[in-house]
């Protein structure tokens, strides 16, 4: 069977980058607009995790508290200091970056579970106090005021991070977050970073003995995952114009994000992509269907779906695709 | 001066004393064999001086430097590599990406890495398997690239820990080819073995272990005849030989 | 003063059945290193079993304890056999996620089958004794069913560490969380002891879960939170240690309890409170309280 090469892979991608960017101007429809677009953010906060759970294999079952700094500083930065979403959103990536510093610079001495469970109670932590901060809307959560055009209408400004007449940017905006990490998480594989993630992934002691600086490692990934998602938190609020620390902070979100990668593909670049293309569609039409009174049959689906992955192909569906290709 | 030194080396686990009091040197560009019965210390003595446990008592010097409590990462890179009793390859990389983990070490391009782990994979004999997944292979193999790869970090002392163990006939003659061939580059071993076969004939000195204690030090043919060494733990089969 | 001891009271009286909920988690990790991510789903389980014990035959939940039990370890045995035999050599990730996945899909299908709603069992016998409460000291006063619940956990846990220390299954059991290849030697089937780990620390979720629902509201979402605290009590008690998971316990129950009285924060801010003091432990001591990792 003939691998495909890097060169071959570089041009696939283009061209389904190119599609993608065609896409909106053949389908029009804002049901199906809106659906790109949360495949989009949940592909991005998947590479985001994947960086760290996939490469470097460290569990983070608390991501969302990254997503949850970026989508709240910078609405906090707007409110209160009117600053545009855009400084606020790496004010809130800064934010996102020394908060993992500060959370993995111990935590990462811990073993795999241990690393787990304390990240989710980090989330479970942020997610208490944030609901009792009242200063940052506690658990009403924050509404973004709409920017209104001359006419008092909700209107387009890129300035303001706000695009209520015609959607389109915020297609675009996603879709480029998603190509960037899809860049960085290529890039990352091929070089030094990357194998030493991986190394730290497969046998820590072994990369120590090799010169790798593990801690250092670890944190970077953490780092790196930290910022993409903070990113993805501002394009959020700005997207719904509203946030509240269940939908940004539940333990569920983290689980999400980590169960896109998995489904997908831990460790590869486009395992977090192919995730999302396929679980968000599933979530959302079984939402829609069968979901609606809150009987939660999208969660059944996804727990079914996480433990048949789990037990019968861990290397989700990349690795599916290796098996038959005969690799 | 001595590439390595070793001096009153001394680490107790709770109650239990691994190694006692240990001093020995090893000299540029020789060939060290440290032996001794199994739970004598030889891989704790590994453990102490690469990094991953922290001596008691005692100091560590290399190349110049007092490594005494340095990290493992650290101590590489002043050229130190070792390989592990129960390899530990990376099972997800190929050969190729075990042995570039090492190159990197030496080189942040990644160009630079794949040739430099490619010369090394030519070196080593495992070139035809630079593409076969880590996990895959046979365990003499593994130990091979175990060494590949510690090479690849271009050491001046490599460490070898029991890397007959597990290997039929030919496949030790293999590795000690390869060990010759590693110190004809200019590299300093030391070994860890049991397999006396190996070990006497290719050892410039041997250093033998008991209990933790240094009980003989001299060249191979000395050490065969030395009465301690041979109550320890040659036995009266090796005995009978002379 | 009063309320103090009060706090300390019921401190002490969640602890004992934190404890018990937790050790069979600590018990399959010491087995297996594998942590059961659905551990807490387990206890919902066991609580609405109770439950319906009681709206459909009429059992009161003393009465159906037993048999909550006999059952939950039938889950934790059909659970070890269908889920966890396929991943104990699968990579960490895949561990992690199987059982946490099997956790949300029990939940979701709860929350389908029995909707979101909370439920109570109305008037159960512990209710009626004594009135309902006993004053322990002037002035405290503590709810029968949660006495009983405390003293159930205790006896309960007592009797699995005399079992796991006395008998000699239950050696044999210690032996192969030690060293499971020696333990093979010395002719111990480790598939058995692994079954038999499950069953035990499932059982013990269930004598809880049966204790609970006596006073505590059932709803699919209750084993989350008792889960995290599961997890926190397993790490600060040490992975893999009977008398760890009860120190760490009763230190969990009392912090909770405690908190929101000597430190005057929000009630709802407990828990951030009992998190923090798991982060402070692991990070000074990451091997717990009593544990051997």
């Amino acid at each position: 069977m003939k691998k495909t090469t890097f060169t071959q892979r570089t041009i696939i991608a283009l061209v389904l980058a190119l599609a993608l960017v065609i896409f909106p101007f053949i389908v029009s429809s804002p049901v199906t607009r809106n659906l790109m677009i949360l495949i989009f953010l949940y592909a991005g906060l998947a590479q985001a995790w994947n960086i760290v759970g996939g490469f470097a294999g460290q569990v983070s079952l608390g991501n969302a508290i990254f997503f949850a700094a970026g989508g709240y500083t910078s609405t906090v930065l707007l409110q209160h200091a009117t600053v545009s979403p855009w400084l606020g959103a790496i004010a809130g990536a800064l934010l996102a970056m020394i908060l993992a510093l500060i959370v993995g610079w111990p935590v990462f001495r811990l073993g795999g579970h241990y690393f787990a469970i304390a990240t989710i109670a980090i989330g479970e932590i942020a997610l208490a106090l944030m609901a009792n901060w009242e200063a940052v809307g506690g658990a009403r959560g924050l509404t973004i005021p709409f920017v209104r055009d001359g006419s008092g209408r909700p209107g387009d400004t890129w300035f303001w991070f706000q695009f209520n007449q015609n959607k389109l940017p915020y297609y675009f905006i996603a879709l480029a977050l998603m190509i960037i990490l899809a860049g960085l998480t290529a890039w990352l594989d091929r070089n030094k970073p990357g194998f030493y993630f991986r190394a730290i992934k497969n046998d820590q002691d072994a990369a120590r003995s090799l010169g790798v600086n593990v801690l250092r490692y670890k944190l970077l990934a953490f780092v790196l995952s930290a910022a993409f998602t903070a990113l993805l938190g501002t394009f959020y609020a700005q997207y719904l114009l509203f946030i509240d620390p269940e939908s940004m902070l539940a333990l569920r979100l983290s689980i999400l994000i980590a169960l896109i990668a998995i489904l997908g593909g831990v460790g590869t670049v486009w395992g977090p992509i192919l995730g999302s293309f396929v679980l968000i569609p599933v979530g959302e039409l079984s939402r829609a269907h069968l979901g609606g009174s809150g009987r939660a049959v999208d969660l059944i689906i996804y727990g079914a779906l996480i433990v048949l992955i789990s037990v019968f192909q861990p290397a989700g569906l990349m690795g599916l695709g290796r098996r038959l290709r005969g690799r | 001066m001595a590439l390595l030194e070793i001096q009153g080396l001394t680490k107790t686990f709770g109650g239990l004393t691994a190694i006692d009091d240990l001093s020995f040197r090893v000299e540029e560009g020789e060939i060290l064999g440290l032996i001794g019965p199994n739970g004598a210390g030889k891989t704790t003595v590994f453990n102490c001086v690469s990094g991953f446990y922290e001596p008691t008592r005692g100091r560590l010097h290399f190349a110049g430097h007092d490594i005494t409590g340095w990290a493992p990462h650290r101590i590489c890179r002043l050229d130190m590599a070792r390989t592990f009793q129960i390899v530990r390859t990376f099972s997800d990389l190929s050969v190729l990406e075990n042995v570039m983990v090492g190159a990197f070490s030496r080189t942040g391009n990644r160009a630079q890495a794949e040739r430099a782990a490619r010369h090394v994979l030519g070196l080593t004999g495992l070139a035809a398997k630079a593409g076969v997944r880590g996990g895959s292979l046979t365990i003499a193999d593994k130990k091979r690239l175990e060494m590949a790869r510690a090479l690849a970090t271009k050491p001046r002392l490599l460490m070898l820990d029991e890397v007959m163990a597990g290997l039929n006939p030919t496949e030790r003659q293999a590795a000690v080819e390869l060990v010759r061939q590693v110190r004809a580059e200019g590299i300093t071993i030391l070994m860890v073995e049991h397999v006396m076969e190996v070990i006497m004939p290719i050892s410039d000195r041997i250093v033998v272990l008991n209990y933790g204690r240094k009980i003989a030090e001299g060249r191979p043919e000395t050490i065969a005849r030395d009465d301690q060494v041979i109550a320890a733990y040659l036995g009266k089969k090796y005995r009978s030989r002379r | 003063m009063e309320t103090l001891l009060q706090a300390i009271a019921s401190g002490v009286l969640i602890g004992l059945v934190y404890a018990l909920i937790s050790v069979g988690l600590s018990l399959i990790f010491g087995l297996m290193e594998i942590v059961n991510f659905a551990h807490g789903e387990f206890l919902m389980l066991a609580m609405f079993a109770s439950f319906w014990f009681h709206l459909l035959w009429g059992l009161d939940p003393l009465v159906s304890l037993p048999l909550v039990a006999i059952l939950l370890g039938l889950v934790g045995l059909v659970t070890n056999r269908l889920v966890i035999a396929q991943i104990i050599r699968a990579p960490m990730l895949a561990q992690i996620f199987a059982t946490f996945g099997l956790g949300l899909f029990l939940r979701s299908l709860a929350q389908f089958l029995w909707t979101p709603d909370f439920r109570l069992i109305q008037n159960p016998w512990l209710s009626r004794l004594f009135g309902g409460r006993v004053e322990i000291v002037s002035g405290v006063f503590v709810g029968v069913p949660q006495v009983a619940a405390a003293l159930l956990a205790a006896v309960a846990f007592a009797a699995l560490y005399l079992f796991i220390t006395r008998t000699k299954t239950g050696l044999a059991l210690q032996a192969v969380a030690e060293d499971k290849e020696t333990a093979a030697l010395m002719g111990i089937n480790s598939q058995r002891m692994f079954d038999l780990g499950w069953v035990l620390g499932s059982a013990c979720v269930g004598i809880a879960g049966a204790a609970l629902a006596s006073f505590y509201y059932i709803y699919p979402e209750v084993g989350g939170t008792f889960a995290l605290i599961a997890y926190v009590v397993v790490a600060l008690g040490g992975f893999g240690s009977v008398p760890g998971a009860l120190v760490a316990g009763l230190v969990v129950g009392l912090v909770e309890i405690l908190s929101p009285v000597m430190l005057g924060i929000a009630p709802s801010l407990k828990y951030a409170v009992v998190f923090t003091v798991y982060l402070l432990v692991v990070l000074i001591r990451p091997q717990g309280l009593m544990g051997r990792f």
